[in-house]
């Protein structure tokens, strides 16, 4: 087994765990460590590694747990997600949590996190009122008014004001995890067969159960690791996948696109634990910095929106820069955000003739030779035609 | 000169043509299909190969097929059967616009565009009755060799009715018809018919009206053939090697996509 083929597998017995299972494992190297749940698409993970505690993202439960009491207090038109996050908080799943942060995504995060802290007495459930528009100063002023108050809810939480050179120090941290995993998309891109998309999102989501100080090293190793190995070599059509921001595809969802004929070269999967583009200097102030990067340099969402960049030119400039020849849009079933710009996209997309094709996923999907038929015969059209 | 294979892997047999760059034909190969996709397909192509008096190494484009497509490692592409089916018969018989493929475990039903694209399609994957699979527990019961199945059916004078759609229950009709001392030939022919009238099905679903192309291991039995021109009403078009059509259908698609490749390199 390579040192790739390792680090993946590290990965995918991670992400076989429930959150209090990685949380465990990671109590293993950093003993007595508290976490605090992250649930999509995004939050400043900095400042929850400055209070001492594991920031931990919060991606649902995949088939790991059966779905009993959540059905009870959400309808089925609801997301896989909120159903799966509020199960582990009714069955006392989170031990160990401190707290979990949400934000203002959608109308279904909004009340999930309500409905959570209900039945969750004596955690800490914060709301974080994420800005949804334009980058200006108020929106500046706004987010970083936001990012301080849950910087001095958290350090009251915990007992410890959280200082400055703490969260500049945990800012380093992340830069360094967000600059590798680019690096590594980087690497994915120019030369695709070399790690595949489903490898490097089993690496990517693992990243949000691991402290950055055993990130940095795991992806350090792949990085190095990468130039070594050899392609698999593939007739395919170069795709970038969009619209799974929030809840993820089961990773055999990824395996079955890239069977079906599919180079991935670019893709907005886990993007809220990626999302700058550049590094964040932390400068005097790290929270300010954190907030000024989340309104003026992280890579457009559907959960945000900028009248002077819209995000439908954020994909297009996503698959040119990708060199993509087309776009899968695998949204989640019931995901309003992605379903509701996939009108826009797919507009987009018709007027610069970028094919594309549209796919809707579930946590409990088990199979996928319809979806995989699906996406072959697109290539098919594309490749023969 | 260039070389390109494809490789059929089907759940009977794993079939593989290697063409040049001119579409011409140099050797193909045959191996029952086993548990091992990927061994199979390889003893499958080397056989291939040396029909075509070249080493592997010389095959510069693979394109994988059929159901076990996936389990060819060394593949350059994996290709539906339904889109090599279309464009290996268009090219043995470009007047056909419709397709039947029947192999071992799937019979499938085509429509085709211009230049053998698939217009549309219906299959039967989930249930072995109407396809090679029924024919292989017919000539079990009966004690035929499979090979002489179409021979046998071609002796028949008053066939039989086989009117269930399941293969286990068909098996009750033809202990009958044997009890009754119904001749093996007639009770052939009885199979074949049936298997016909449920080709027929669904070659209606994508319209049938002019000649189809009959392609796959069935189409080997000439007593299948027969039965096929008498209940389609179509003139039903057979190809020397209908076994290896939609290998060939993959070594030209790959064909295609290997000149693609090829072109900025030889511009």
């Amino acid at each position: 087994m390579t040192v790739v083929d390792d680090a993946v597998q590290q990965c995918r017995d991670l992400l076989d765990l429930l959150p209090a299972e990685a949380l465990a494992r990671a109590q293993e190297r950093h003993p007595r460590v508290a976490g605090f749940a992250v649930f999509p698409v995004y939050a400043p993970v900095e400042i929850i590694h400055a209070a001492g505690l594991m920031p931990l993202g919060l991606f649902g439960v995949g088939n790991k747990l059966e779905i009993t009491n959540a059905d009870s207090r959400f309808q089925s038109f609801i997301c896989s997600i909120a159903k799966s996050t509020l199960e582990l908080f009714l069955r006392n799943e989170m031990k160990g949590f401190t707290g979990a942060v949400f934000s203002s995504i959608c109308d279904v995060a909004r009340n999930l996190a309500s409905v959570a802290g209900r039945n969750a007495p004596g955690m800490y459930l914060e709301y974080l009122h994420l800005p949804q528009s334009s980058p200006t100063e108020a929106c500046r002023e706004f987010t970083r008014s936001e990012f301080r108050r849950f910087r001095d809810n958290l350090g009251a939480r915990t007992g410890r004001p959280i200082t400055d050179d703490a969260v500049a120090r945990s800012l380093g941290l992340y830069n360094r995890v967000r600059a590798l995993t680019r690096q590594l998309y980087q690497e994915r891109r120019h030369r695709p067969g070399v790690l595949s998309a489903a490898e490097l999102f089993t690496v990517a989501q693992a990243c949000t159960r691991l402290m950055p100080e055993d990130a940095i090293p795991l992806l350090e190793d792949l990085a190095a690791s990468l130039p070594m190995r050899k392609p698999v070599s593939r007739d395919c059509v170069r795709v970038v996948i969009e619209g799974s921001f929030c809840e993820q595809p089961p990773i055999e969802l990824i395996e079955a696109i890239e069977a079906a004929g599919c180079h991935v070269v670019d893709d907005d999967l886990v993007v809220g634990w990626r999302l700058f583009r550049h590094d964040v200097p932390a400068g005097p102030d790290p929270v300010a910095a954190l907030a000024d990067a989340y309104v003026a340099d992280s890579c457009y969402t559907s959960v945000r929106f900028n009248a002077a960049q819209p995000r439908t030119t954020g994909l297009l400039r996503r698959a040119k820069d990708a060199g993509a020849d087309a776009v899968v849009f695998a949204a989640a079933k019931f995901c309003e955000p992605a379903l509701l710009d996939y009108v826009l996209f797919r507009k987009a997309l018709d007027e610069q003739g970028v094919p594309h094709l549209k796919i809707e996923f579930e946590e409990k999907m088990w199979t996928f030779d319809r979806l995989r038929t699906e996406v072959e015969t697109f290539t098919e059209s594309m490749l023969f035609e | 000169m260039a070389y390109i294979a494809g490789v059929d892997l089907g759940s009977g047999g794993t079939k593989t043509v290697i063409i040049d760059d001119q579409r011409r034909i140099l050797g193909t190969g045959n191996a029952r299909s086993q548990a091992d996709f990927d061994a199979v397909a390889r003893k499958s192509l080397a056989e291939a190969c040396a029909a075509a008096g070249i080493a592997r190494e010389q095959v510069e484009y693979v394109a994988a097929t059929g159901l076990g497509r996936y389990s060819l490692d060394d593949r350059d592409i994996q290709i539906t059967e339904l889109t090599c089916a279309a464009r290996g018969a268009h090219a043995f018989f470009p007047e056909a616009r419709f397709v039947l493929d029947m192999g071992a475990q799937c019979t499938r039903a085509l429509s085709l565009r211009e230049g053998g694209k698939v217009k549309a399609f219906r299959t039967n994957e989930k249930c072995a009755a109407g396809s090679g699979g029924f024919l292989e527990r017919v000539a079990r019961y009966l004690e035929v060799p499979l090979a002489d199945l179409g021979r046998v059916s071609m002796q028949a004078d008053d066939p039989q009715p086989i009117s269930s759609v399941c293969a286990v229950l068909a098996e009750s009709e033809i202990i009958n018809h044997v009890s009754e001392g119904k001749t093996i030939p007639n009770i052939v022919r009885g199979a074949h018919n049936s298997l016909a009238e449920r080709s027929l099905a669904q070659l209606k679903l994508v319209g049938v009206d002019g000649p189809v192309a009959f392609i796959g291991g069935v189409a080997l039995q000439q007593g299948m053939v027969e039965a096929c021109k008498e209940k389609f009403r179509q003139p039903v078009l057979v190809a020397q090697h209908p076994l290896h059509v939609v290998a060939y259908g993959a070594a030209l698609l790959g064909l295609t996509r290997w000149q693609k490749r090829a072109a900025p390199a030889m511009a």
